[in-house]
């Protein structure tokens, strides 16, 4: 019977393709735009996990309890056991160090000596190392005004306008005076290799983003970090990933005595993350649902228009005597097996549109004329793809093609045998 | 007669307290100050996590010029700070780069210690700045001391006010509190370990705390002083900062 | 013309169930298009709400030296309150605001913050200034609900703050918080402590001076004044409109896909109704219509589904919408545990322009989409169709 009705559809491509091209474009718009919507509403979030909060982020206790005071005295030491360590348990979890730090900018003259200066917040992160993907994760080549990106120890990137402020262009030489981990106090030289913009006023006026380890070198930080920030490998933010991650590491590392012992905090803790973090769910779920129902009585209504489509043709198969339930049960094990096909090839396409734009992201800056792109604002869309993106199509896929064929065979058992050949003679 | 002695003996201490406030820092100036002083110390601070420590030798002249050069650790090694009158710049020999601290940045705190570089750069002696008085004698450290009350009579001063604790015998500060305008108690130094290094008294270690603040302060301990010394004028200019 | 109309009406109701589907997915469209560009018009209206309520007012003078993002530049910020404005300050339409740095000690530790006077009888900002007003036995201060957090701060406590006058001299004083205000605007809660004005004038010794006015009258025209800086309340909230617009063109392709997927519905329709109804296409043509007048037939019958997805919108999105705007969409959440800078409750904002713009849209593509199948029936050859021959 099955082999019969495909026969018939692969033959009669009025019969097949048609509607299935409908349901998979259905299904991949379907697909699609879950994954688009679950991208951009996570957006946000993700924003500020790879700037600042990750999904996860371990430090100690006592930086933890004056993190916005950037306390460097009171960082992490012996970080590359630590990191290993976690490695080793949550090998699942990128894990990336990162120093905050604040100090002074300071642009030599020909002489050595003080030209101009200006106060700074600074991030050191891992720019040179083969497999970091740091400066990708914080957009900065996008963002890269001037210059380019440091490529060679010793070269850091200033935010453009601080750079205009300072006078100083990529090429020069500006000294870092801060403080060291120990209280002490930290000259250091670099080469501005670039300038970016952050599209963050507060950001742009003076920021300066340096390699982790030069960082260290010059903060007297030698195998010590502020930060280890955590990224799940979904790329994606999630309280069920997080929280037996912070589970099994307390579990380890926990130490009430020990005001330096190591805690985990996640995301949804930081920043005041958790209001965003529920709302995006929510606005996800409903704007999800409500484009579902919608795709489902577009597929409804293509499955009646198959009914309507295939008139004549019933018509044929009822005068030569087919029996009604007959025709009526082919019908739908047709428009299953054009269901699937159509779902099956749709989740495929929506799945592949999907992927394409989780990895390269849409630019949309050509939409958004004045704001050019920034490490704070990214103009780049996401889409996110989740496990129920995988069978999410089935239910307009499968289900609404069966209800609208279904609804639209009942005719068959309403038409009469004797006025057959009269609809057929017109 | 007897009442005559007594009279006078009390018309005298009453002239001493209170004629010789200002007498006292005279001859605390006498005592502590000379024309230059070349200083090797230790400094010792203790922060919330480590404690660290500095030695530096400094040449200085009068209040106005002072040169210093950190000589540990090593990461500060070779580091000099020139200071002339209100301007200051640091040398940091890895960068080779002098470095004016201007304004905002005088008031940061010196190497993470409770001292800020404008407590160091302070010029003008206490008696142009401050009235002094004599409020109270009292005993620190098993010596009998003057507790004088300096406050401010000029409005440019960090400190409106402030107490100091003179050894009546060998005119040495043996404590010193530093007071805002509001009367709060802000900073306070003790000075202890008096010796007499050529002729003069001095206290050879001080511990400045910042009273608002947690924490064990910052211990500064003098290793060798020597006063009045063949300090060549050269050492004052910012060429000799990158030597 | 109106004969069509009839007709099309009629087609589409007698269609029954199918003409129905469509018409619920593409009111679907015009509800959320509405809804979603309502929620960011709601949101950016509400960014700037809040910030003209508790910032900005309608505009500010700066201090020529003031730069909000250099704390070091507020030494020299401050100037004596220019006289041409007496007259603003004293109708109340204008407050000035004196800013400088100091340091908190709360519990031992300590903390770089702004002290920032403020009249205590000011109504331009929603900041509960009148708490200032309290009397206590220190200078009372009020502070946002971040702030009260980050330094484990409650009302009626006393704490210690240091700060310089203007001659450099150190002082300090007890304050005593008098209120805890939360508010969605983190530039006047994160380290920051507001005083009277009068206090924080006596205690820097700058009477009569300030560093930023803010002014109540956004259209009032303003004249430049020396050494100050006009701030106009667009440049205030610059920042907040770029962001809207990033998230405006995101949000957009998401309605489009809805839209799309509505007019592939009726597309879907259309192409299946002309092939149905070829007789009846004949029969106008017979009837003596021209081809584009049956063309044009069938165009208005798609393009009626536009219609009545308005009318059906209109019967479930209003309510919904206003419903909406009413209780605005909140999330269960009080804002003073978080320090961001968006509301817990959005209320959306529609516009006659949004609501007209969008039907317009919606309309006019859907008209297209009907018309585009519909141009065969001009090729068609009468006399065939007329015999419902399949072409």
């Amino acid at each position: 019977m099955i082999r019969f009705l495909l026969k018939g559809l692969i033959r009669d491509r009025s019969r097949s393709l048609l509607p299935m091209i409908i349901v998979a474009i259905g299904v991949m718009l379907t697909v699609f735009v879950r994954g688009y919507i679950n991208g951009i509403m996570v957006d946000m979030i993700e924003q500020t996990a790879r700037f600042s909060t990750g999904h996860v982020k371990v430090m100690t206790r006592a930086y933890e309890e004056n993190m916005d005071q950037v306390p460097n005295d009171l960082a992490m030491l012996e970080i590359s056991a630590l990191t290993g360590d976690l490695r080793q348990s949550f090998p699942d979890i990128e894990w990336v160090s990162r120093i905050k730090f604040g100090g002074l900018i300071d642009v030599p003259d020909e002489n050595g000596e003080t030209r101009s200066q200006g106060p700074a917040m600074g991030i050191g992160l891992d720019l040179l190392s083969d497999h970091s993907e740091e400066s990708e994760r914080l957009n900065l080549d996008k963002s890269l005004i001037r210059g380019s990106l440091p490529e060679t120890s010793g070269e850091v990137l200033l935010s453009e306008d601080f750079s205009q402020k300072l006078e100083v262009d990529p090429g020069e030489v500006i000294t870092l005076i801060g403080s060291t981990m120990n209280g002490g106090m930290a000259i250091y030289n670099f080469t501005v290799s670039g300038t970016v913009r952050f599209g963050n006023t507060g950001m742009d006026r003076g920021t300066v983003i340096a390699d982790l380890h030069d960082v260290q070198r010059a903060l007297d930080m030698d195998d010590a970090a502020g930060e280890i920030i955590g990224f799940f490998s979904s790329g994606f933010y999630d309280d069920e990933i997080a929280d037996p991650v912070i589970t099994r590491f307390e579990a380890q590392y926990h130490d009430e005595e020990d005001e330096y012992a190591p805690v985990m905090v996640r995301l949804r803790d930081q920043e005041g993350l958790s209001l965003y973090v529920d709302m995006t769910n929510f606005m996800g779920t409903i704007i999800i649902l409500v484009f579902m129902v919608a795709m489902s009585l577009v597929l409804w209504n293509a499955g009646l228009l198959g009914g309507l489509r295939r008139y004549g043709e019933i018509g044929i198969r009822l005068a030569i005597g087919e029996e009604k339930g007959h025709v009526y049960r082919s019908m739908i094990n047709e428009s299953i097996i054009v269901g699937v096909a159509g779902t099956i090839i749709g989740t495929a396409c929506g799945l592949g549109l999907s992927w394409l734009m989780q990895t390269h992201g849409l630019d949309i800056s050509e939409f958004t004329k004045n704001a050019t792109t920034g490490i704070m604002m990214p103009n780049i869309v996401r889409a996110r793809i989740t496990p129920p993106d995988f069978f999410i199509g089935f239910i307009p896929g499968v289900l609404s093609t069966l209800a609208g064929t279904m609804l639209s065979g009942i005719g068959i058992y309403k038409r009469k045998t004797a006025q057959l050949f009269k609809e057929l003679e017109a | 007669m007897k009442h005559l002695t007594i009279i006078l003996g009390v018309l005298l201490t009453l002239g001493v307290s209170a004629q010789t406030a200002d007498e006292i820092l005279d001859l605390v100036d006498k005592n502590m100050s000379s024309d230059n002083r070349i200083i090797e110390s230790t400094m010792i601070i203790h922060g919330k996590r480590v404690s660290r420590t500095i030695t530096l030798k400094s040449w200085s002249v009068g209040n106005e010029q002072a040169f210093t050069e950190y000589l540990s650790p090593a990461r500060e090694q070779g580091t000099k700070m020139l200071k002339i009158e209100n301007q200051l710049w640091i040398y940091s020999p890895s960068t080779d780069r002098t470095i004016q601290i201007a304004g905002h940045m005088l008031r940061q705190s010196v190497m993470g210690s409770d001292l800020s570089y404008e407590d160091m750069m302070e010029d003008r002696e206490l008696k142009e700045v401050y009235n002094a008085e004599v409020i109270d004698e009292e005993t620190v450290d098993e010596r009998n001391t003057w507790v004088l009350e300096l406050t401010a009579k000029v409005a440019d001063v960090a400190y409106y006010s402030r107490k100091t604790w003179i050894d009546q015998e060998r005119f040495v500060p043996l404590r010193e509190e530093l007071y805002a305008k509001s009367g709060q108690l802000l900073k306070r130094t003790d000075l202890k370990d008096v010796k007499q290094i050529q002729g003069r008294w001095f206290p050879m270690k001080m511990v400045f705390k910042d009273m608002l603040k947690d924490g064990d302060g910052t211990e500064y301990l003098i290793t060798s002083i020597q006063f009045n010394q063949q300090i060549p004028e050269y050492i004052f200019t910012k060429a000799a900062l990158k030597q | 013309m109106k004969l069509a109309l009839k007709l099309a009406y009629k087609n589409l109701i007698g269609a029954g169930l199918r003409t129905w589907l469509n018409v619920i997915v593409l009111s679907f469209s015009f509800v959320l298009i509405i809804a979603a560009k309502g929620i960011l018009v709601g949101w950016d209206r509400q960014a700037k709400l809040d910030m003209t309520n508790w910032e900005i007012g309608g505009g500010q003078y700066w201090n020529i030296n003031y730069d909000p993002y250099d704390a070091f530049t507020l030494e020299d910020a401050h100037a004596p309150v220019p006289s041409q404005l007496g007259a603003d300050i004293e109708a109340g339409d204008m407050i000035p605001v004196l800013i400088a740095q100091g340091t908190i000690y709360p519990e031992g530790r300590m903390q770089s913050i702004l002290l920032k006077g403020i009249d205590p009888d000011q109504t331009i900002l929603e900041l509960p200034t009148r708490k200032l007003d309290t009397l206590v036995g220190a200078t009372p201060v009020i502070i946002g609900s971040n702030m009260a957090r980050a330094n484990k701060l409650e009302v009626g406590d006393y704490v210690t703050i240091r700060w310089r006058d203007a001659n450099g001299t150190f002082d300090a004083t007890d304050i005593c918080i008098t209120e805890i205000f939360s508010t969605n605007v983190p530039t006047v809660d994160l380290a920051q402590v507001w005083l009277p004005m009068d206090s924080l004038q006596s205690m820097l010794l700058l009477s009569g001076e300030a560093t930023l006015l803010t002014f109540r009258d956004r259209e009032k025209p303003r004249d430049e004044i020396a050494n100050w800086k006009l701030m106009s309340y667009k440049a205030l909230v610059q920042d907040i409109e770029e962001m809207i617009k990033t998230k405006s063109v995101g949000q957009s392709i998401f309605y489009t896909i809805l839209l799309l997927l509505a007019l592939l519905a009726i597309f879907d329709t259309q192409v299946l109704s002309i092939f149905r109804r070829q007789k009846e296409i004949g029969t106008y043509v017979a009837l003596g219509y021209t081809r584009r007048e049956v063309v044009g037939l069938f165009t208005i019958e798609g393009g009626m589904h536009a219609v009545l997805a308005a009318v059906v919108g209109a019967l479930y999105g209003i309510p919904l919408l206003i419903w909406f705007a009413r209780t605005g969409i909140t999330l269960g959440v009080t804002s003073a545990d978080y320090g961001f800078a968006i509301a817990d409750t959005m209320y959306p904002v529609y516009s006659g322009t949004l609501v007209i713009g969008t039907t317009l849209v919606v309309l006019l593509t859907t008209t297209i989409v009907s018309y585009w199948p519909s141009r065969k029936i001009a090729r068609m050859n009468p006399t065939e169709a007329l015999r419902g021959r399949l072409q």
